[in-house]
């Protein structure tokens, strides 16, 4: 059980932190498609594709990031009492609440398969000039939120050692 | 149930879940979760998943990540050391000049990203030894860093006011021109109160000996061109946007390469400060924009009860109040609030509670931004907890205790207060600028 837990921890972990790493440089192809916009606006003809092209840059980068960005601790928690506990105690309450982020994360991609079953059926584009098509953004959103969700079980099965006092 | 009551419930429980200490966009997204399904069973459960649609088509939303990677790439590679020496030697030979020279530092900073972290960090880290080691008193000096680092969510570019203009649903650029006026207003007034309590005491802000005064006019001269960067940082971006030449989601974009091409002609972006600045980038923007899909679901699901028109209506029609007095009583609550509240609750929570309160009762939505905005840096710094406080600590050289950096805010939460009153006496502070630009 134990082997399985630290097996389980350290494949999603490894993925997550490698796609983060990765992502993280992905900021500068966000800054290249802009650039291009306004230099394309300016001289020749404005690109139709960069607006869109753009938000999808936006939602990959913060959506796959999002694992990574949990493993940094950047996620803010309001810690009037949180800051005060022991770290056992912290495990403890996590161990609880984490469950509902369990849940909001499995709501999304529950309802996210959804859209993108929907999308890959009738071929949905997006209602603009450029009229792309929508399924390749929402499966990166849904594979975003499922790694985000292995986190989250990830964190889960840290704070369950924090409280039994296995070392993993 | 009743719908005020639905919206309570809610409201509660998402507080309690945030009490935890769970991360604040589980918790948040969790109650949102929740109440939708509870309210309206499968078809509820789309919402969670709709606004994150609803954040991809929300194209200004882009300039987030591009302003943060600024804020880091400017402090990471320490390119405002040079901006510190300019005012120390300009200013250094004035009673109190260093720290006016830390408040023309933040205007400039603030000038260059949307937050006020990066601020901070260079108030903190740069100017706060120096001029300790000077002999300026300390606790008005902790309040100098402070005050002025807050300005970097006043003086354009802002994350808070492009934030604020999503659930606001108002122009970005209008809001920016709009905190463009009062956040000088606010420095001056910061400039003033120092120039006169140095005037009356001048052992607080003793000037610089003779002998550091001796410095060539070539030499002076010379770091007066270290001031040209952040200028032509903000030309670059603004200049582009103001002519119509580029939207501003690809204005930010020239901004953070801009900056990004300063450090390295510079000689300071190395693979560390490279690493540091786009790992932090990354953290910051996912942390902002995760906390936004769960508080666009939870206003979503709260939009969808109609509870802000039943608390319209109680305080309008049941109470008779003068819309004046709601939005004083607002204003008020929001800052009590805000001396409990986390800042980016704060931004995400009470913002979509009373933004549409506000146009309901017919005030005009780009200068309650900019109200909105300077309650929410009197909050970033009010004690037991404000964001700049606990930054502050952890930046902030040892002798300064806790103790210090709490009274050391105390006169400059006063100024924010006089300043917050004034834009809200006479609203043409705010309107005249974007009215003026965009010829309203």
């Amino acid at each position: 059980m134990i082997q399985f837990a630290r097996r389980y921890i350290h494949i999603v972990d490894t993925v997550n932190r490698r796609l983060g790493r990765v992502m993280m440089y992905s900021i500068f192809v966000m800054v290249g498609i802009l650039l291009w916009s306004s230099i394309s606006k300016t001289f020749f003809l404005p690109s139709l594709w960069t607006l869109e092209i753009a938000q999808f840059a936006m939602v990959a980068y913060y959506i796959l990031g999002g694992p990574y960005s949990i493993q940094l601790g950047a996620n803010v928690r309001m810690d009037l009492f949180y800051s005060g506990w022991t770290t056992r105690k912290k495990a403890q309450v996590d161990a609880i609440t984490v469950l509902f982020l369990i849940f909001y994360l499995g709501v999304m991609l529950y309802s996210g398969w959804d859209s993108l079953s929907y999308s890959l059926k009738y071929g949905e584009r997006s209602p603009t000039a450029w009229r792309p098509y929508l399924w390749p953004i929402k499966l990166t959103m849904c594979i975003g939120l499922f790694l985000m969700l292995l986190q989250a079980i990830s964190e889960l099965i840290k704070d369950i050692a924090t409280i039994k006092g296995v070392k993993l | 149930m009743q719908y005020e009551l639905i919206g309570l419930l809610m409201f509660s429980s998402m507080m309690l879940m945030l009490f935890t200490g769970q991360r604040m966009f589980g918790a948040i997204g969790a109650v949102a979760a929740v109440a939708a399904i509870t309210l309206w069973g499968v078809g509820g459960s789309d919402i969670p998943f709709s606004s994150a649609i609803k954040l991809m088509k929300w194209y200004p939303l882009l300039t987030l990540p591009m302003f943060i990677f600024m804020g880091y790439v400017l402090s990471e590679s320490k390119i405002a050391d040079d901006l510190y020496k300019m005012f120390h030697v300009w200013m250094g030979p004035l009673n109190g000049g260093l720290a006016i020279g830390t408040i023309g530092l933040m205007v400039l900073v603030s000038a260059m990203n949307g937050l006020s972290v990066a601020g901070m960090a260079i108030g903190a880290t740069i100017a706060l030894p120096e001029l300790l080691k000077r002999g300026y008193d300390k606790r008005m000096v902790t309040g100098v860093v402070q005050a002025g680092s807050s300005l970097g969510i006043l003086v354009p570019p802002s994350v808070v006011l492009v934030l604020y203009a999503m659930i606001a649903r108002q122009p970005v650029g209008q809001l920016w021109l709009a905190g463009l006026i009062p956040g000088l207003i606010m420095a001056a007034m910061f400039v003033i109160y120092i120039a006169v309590r140095c005037k009356i005491n001048p052992s607080l802000g003793p000037a610089l000996p003779v002998e550091e005064r001796n410095i060539s006019t070539r030499e002076k001269l010379r770091l007066l061109s270290a001031g040209m960067l952040p200028l032509g940082i903000f030309a670059a971006m603004m200049v582009p946007f103001v002519n119509g030449w580029t939207s501003l989601v690809e204005a930010s974009a020239v901004g953070a390469m801009a900056a990004f091409l300063a450090a390295i002609l510079k000689g300071r972006m190395s693979y560390k400060v490279l690493e540091a600045s786009v790992r932090q980038t990354l953290a910051i923007s996912c942390m902002f924009m995760w906390i936004i899909l769960a508080a666009l679901a939870f206003g979503a699901v709260f939009d969808g009860l109609g509870a802000v028109k039943a608390i319209e209506y109680l305080f309008t029609e049941q109470m008779g109040l003068n819309p004046w007095i709601i939005l004083i009583m607002m204003q008020l609550s929001f800052l009590i609030m805000g001396t409990f509240l986390d800042d980016t609750a704060m931004l995400v929570i009470v913002a979509p509670l009373f933004v549409p309160l506000v146009a309901a009762l017919g005030f005009n939505l780009i200068w309650y931004g900019v109200l909105y905005t300077i309650t929410t840096q009197i909050a970033y710094m009010t004690p037991p907890f404000g964001y700049n406080l606990f930054l502050m600590r952890a930046m902030a050289p040892p002798e300064i205790t806790m103790r210090d950096i709490y009274q050391s805010i105390l006169p400059f939460v006063l100024i924010m207060v006089l300043a917050l009153a004034m834009m809200m006496a006479f609203p043409e502070i705010v309107l005249w600028l974007p009215n003026y630009v965009y010829g309203n």
